[in-house]
C-alpha cells in the first residue's frame, strides 16, 4: 500500500470511527422530555431559571453522556404562564403531537395544573413530574407514573418542626400561608404534626398569593405572640416583605420557610431582616463548589461559553430532575426497556443514584424524596448556610 | 384603640394608593368613557420605569423622573390605542385595552426580563413610634404623597380652566369640539395623568414590596373601587379607596381568625351590598336615561 493510499485510508477510518457515533446519535430517533414552564407571568423568574436547567442538563447529557444509549435527549419547552388552562392546552399540545415511544416524560410546573392532569397521566402511563411538591402527588397506588424529586411539602413541615422541636420544648408556632393549593397542601398535616410533638398551634393566617402591605399579618401575629412562625406557599412574592414588616413592628419570632423560600433573593430583598430565616432546601446551592454537579456544570457553562454567575435553586432542581431522568433512561434503554413504562421501572431503582451529589440519592419512597437539609439565611455571607446534615423524613 | 389604631394606619395606607390608583382610572373613564383595563400594566410598568432611574439616581429623584416617562406614555397609548377607535362600538375600546394589557406584560418581560428586581435605595425614613404603636415610613409616604395630589386633582378639576374643559367633554363631546375646545389634545392629557398616578402608585409599592410581575394584580383593586365610589366621581374614588382600605384592616383584625382568606373577596363583597342601595356607587352621578 502507498503511503498516500494508507493515509487516506487511516483518515477515512478515524474520522468513521470519531465521528459514527455521533451520526448515529443524530440518525436514531430522539427520546423527548417535555417541560411545561410558567415562562411568563408572576412566576416566569422561576419558570425560566428552571427551562435554564432544564437547557444545561440536556446538553450535558448528549454531548457529555453521550446522550441516552446513542439517542439524543431533545427538550420541548412550553410556556403555561403559570395558569392552569394554559398549562392544559400545552400539554395536550405535547401529548397529541409527540410519539408515544419518543416522548417519555413530561414536567409540569404547579400544584394546580398537576393535580389537573394527574388522571389523564396516569390514564396515558406517562412518566411525569412537577415544580409541585404537593402530598397528593405522592401516591403510586393513585398515580403510578407520578414522581415527586424532592420531599412533599409534608415532609418539609416535618422537618421545621422537628427543628422546631430541637430549639425549644413546647413552641409556639403560627402558619402564614397563601389561600392556594401550593399553600393550603402542609397545613392540616402541619396542625396536626405539632400537636403530636407537643406544640401549640396560637394562629393560622391565610392570605392572597402576592399582596403589598404586610402589616395586618405581622400585628396578628404580634397579637398571637408565637416563636417560631411558618411561611408557605409564597415563592419569594412576599417573604421579604413580611420578614421587614416584622422587624419594622418588633415581632420577636423566627421566621421559617419551605424550598420555595430557599433563594438567595429573599435575603437581598429583605436585608437584616432576613438573618435567621430557616428553610428546606434539597439540592445544592451553585455555591457548593464540592458538590461535584455544580462544579461540572460550572466549567460546562463555561465551555459553552454561558453565563456562570450565581444560578437560581429553580435552576438546580431543574437539572436535578433531567440527570436522574438521563440516568433512568440510560438504565431501562440498556435493559430493552426504553418506554415510558420501562422509565417508570428504572426510576422506582434509582436509589443507588446521586445526581453527581444534587440529591442524597433517589431512593424514591412512595414516589418521592424524602430527605432534606435545613438551611439559615447568613446576611453577612449574602446567602443560606447548612445548619444540618441530611435529614431523612420517611 | 392603642390595637386597633395600627391596622387603621395600614388600612389608610393602602387605601391611600387603592384612591390614588382609581383617580387614574375614574378621570380617563369620566373623560373618555372608556374603561381601562390596562391600569395594572400601567402601575406596573411605572414600578419598572422607577426601577430604571433608580439603578443610577437617589431613589427620590428616581421616581420623580419616572413621572414625566409615564405622562408620555399615557399621550402615547391615547394616540395609538384609544383615539383611533373613539367613537368605534365601546366594546372595541375595551378590547383594545385588554390587548395592551396582555401586550404591556409580555413588553415588560422582554424589556426587563423575568427576574424579580428590588430598588438599590430607599425614601428617607420616616417612621416614628407614637405611644406603643409603631407608626411604619410606608405609611406615612402613602399618605403623604397620595392624599395632598388626591385633594389637588380635585381642586384642578372643579376649579381650574383644564378641569372645566375636561368636565365640559365629559358631558358632551361634540359640543365641546363645536365650541373650540381641543378636545384631542385634553383627552390626551387625561391619560397622560392616568399613566402618572399609575407611576407614582407603583413606584411606592416597589419601594415597598420590590418589583415584578406580581405588582399587576392590584390593577384588580382597582375596580371595586372604582365603582365604589362610582365610575365618573374623582372624589368617589378617593374616598372608596380609604374606606375599601380601612374595612380590609377591620376584616383583617376581626374576620380573618373566623374567616381565613375573607379579605381577599372583602372588596367585591362591600361593593355588590353598596350597589344594591346606590347603583351608582357612593358619590357617582345618577343618570336617567329617557328611553
Amino acid at each position: 500500500m502507498k503511503r498516500r493510499e494508507f493515509l487516506r485510508k487511516l483518515g477515512v477510518g478515524a474520522l468513521a470511527a470519531l465521528g459514527m457515533p455521533y451520526i448515529a446519535m443524530a440518525q436514531a430517533r430522539p427520546v423527548k422530555l417535555a417541560a411545561l414552564l410558567p415562562l411568563t407571568g408572576p412566576f416566569a423568574f422561576a419558570g425560566n431559571a428552571g427551562r435554564e436547567g432544564f437547557v444545561d442538563g440536556v446538553d450535558y447529557v448528549n454531548e457529555v453522556q453521550g446522550g441516552i444509549s446513542g439517542r439524543r435527549l431533545e427538550l420541548i419547552v412550553e410556556d403555561t404562564g403559570y395558569d392552569v388552562a394554559k398549562g392544559t392546552a400545552a400539554f395536550n399540545r405535547v401529548v397529541s403531537r409527540e410519539r408515544p415511544d419518543e416522548l417519555l416524560f413530561v414536567y409540569g410546573d404547579s400544584t394546580g395544573l398537576s393535580k389537573a392532569l394527574a388522571p389523564e397521566i396516569a390514564r396515558m402511563g406517562l412518566p411525569y413530574s412537577a415544580t409541585s411538591f404537593s402530598s397528593e402527588l405522592a401516591d403510586p397506588k393513585t398515580y403510578p407514573t407520578i414522581f415527586v424529586f424532592g420531599p412533599t411539602y409534608n415532609d418539609m413541615m416535618e422537618a421545621l418542626l422537628r427543628q422546631i422541636r430541637l430549639q425549644k420544648g413546647r413552641a409556639r408556632i403560627a402558619l402564614v400561608y397563601s389561600n392556594t393549593e401550593f399553600g393550603r397542601d402542609p397545613i392540616p398535616y402541619a396542625k396536626e404534626r405539632a400537636k403530636a410533638l407537643g406544640m401549640e398551634v396560637v394562629h393560622e393566617e391565610v392570605t392572597p398569593p402576592a399582596f403589598t402591605d404586610a402589616t395586618p399579618v405581622v400585628l396578628n401575629l404580634r397579637r398571637a405572640n408565637p416563636d417560631f412562625v411558618i411561611l408557605q406557599g409564597y415563592a419569594l412574592s412576599v417573604e421579604p416583605l413580611i420578614l421587614r414588616t416584622a422587624r419594622e413592628q418588633g415581632l420577636q419570632a423566627q421566621f421559617m420557610g419551605t424550598y420555595y423560600s430557599a433563594e438567595l433573593a429573599l435575603i437581598q430583598r429583605a436585608g437584616p431582616a432576613a438573618e435567621g430565616f430557616t428553610v428546606t432546601y434539597h439540592n445544592a446551592y451553585w455555591y457548593d463548589t464540592l458538590v461535584p454537579a455544580v462544579d461540572e456544570m460550572r466549567k460546562f457553562r463555561q465551555r459553552k461559553g454561558r453565563d456562570t454567575s450565581y444560578r437560581p435553586t429553580y435552576y438546580m432542581g431543574s437539572l436535578a430532575v433531567v440527570l436522574a431522568i438521563a440516568e433512568a433512561m440510560r438504565r431501562a434503554a440498556g435493559a430493552g426497556k426504553l418506554t415510558r413504562a420501562g422509565l417508570v421501572e428504572y426510576l422506582e431503582k434509582l436509589g443507588d443514584y446521586n445526581g453527581l451529589g444534587l440529591q442524597r440519592s433517589y431512593q424514591f419512597v412512595n414516589h418521592r424524596l424524602p430527605y432534606t437539609k435545613l438551611y439559615r439565611a447568613s446576611v453577612k455571607d449574602g446567602r443560606f448556610n447548612a445548619i444540618t446534615d441530611w435529614l431523612k423524613l420517611a | 384603640m392603642s390595637d386597633l389604631l395600627p391596622y387603621l394606619i395600614g388600612g389608610l395606607a393602602n387605601g391611600a394608593l387603592y384612591g390614588l390608583l382609581a383617580l387614574g382610572f375614574v378621570l380617563v373613564y369620566r373623560a373618555t368613557s372608556v374603561v381601562n383595563f390596562a391600569i395594572g400594566e400601567f402601575l406596573l410598568l411605572g414600578a419598572y420605569l422607577t426601577y430604571t432611574f433608580a439603578l443610577f439616581l437617589p431613589l427620590p429623584l428616581a421616581m420623580l423622573a419616572a413621572l414625566p416617562v409615564a405622562f408620555l406614555f399615557g399621550l402615547l397609548v391615547e394616540r395609538g390605542f384609544v383615539r383611533p377607535l373613539l367613537g368605534r362600538n365601546v366594546v372595541a375600546v375595551i378590547m383594545a385595552t385588554i390587548g395592551l394589557a396582555a401586550a404591556l406584560d409580555g413588553g415588560v418581560q422582554l424589556a426587563w426580563g423575568p427576574d424579580l428586581k428590588y430598588l438599590s435605595g430607599e425614601l428617607p425614613q420616616l417612621g416614628f413610634q407614637l405611644g406603643e404603636v409603631f407608626v411604619p415610613s410606608r405609611a406615612l409616604w402613602n399618605l403623604l404623597l397620595a392624599l395632598p395630589l388626591g385633594l389637588f386633582l380635585l381642586w384642578l378639576l372643579r376649579r381650574s380652566r383644564y378641569g372645566i374643559l375636561v368636565r365640559a367633554i365629559s358631558e358632551k363631546e361634540v359640543a365641546a369640539l363645536a365650541l373650540g375646545i381641543p378636545t384631542a389634545r385634553i383627552l390626551a392629557g387625561v391619560w397622560g395623568v392616568s399613566a402618572l398616578l399609575a407611576t407614582l402608585a407603583g413606584a411606592l409599592l416597589a419601594v415597598a414590596s420590590g418589583v415584578g410581575p406580581n405588582l399587576v394584580f392590584l390593577g384588580l383593586k382597582v375596580f371595586p373601587v372604582a365603582i365604589l365610589g362610582g365610575l365618573d366621581s374623582v372624589g368617589g374614588a378617593l374616598l372608596a379607596g380609604f374606606i375599601l382600605g380601612i374595612l380590609e384592616a377591620l376584616s383583617q383584625r376581626h374576620l380573618e381568625p373566623v374567616l381565613p382568606g375573607f379579605t381577599e373577596a372583602l372588596p367585591f363583597v362591600v361593593v355588590l351590598l353598596v350597589l344594591l342601595v346606590r347603583p351608582y356607587g357612593l358619590l357617582g352621578e345618577r343618570q336617567i336615561e329617557r328611553v
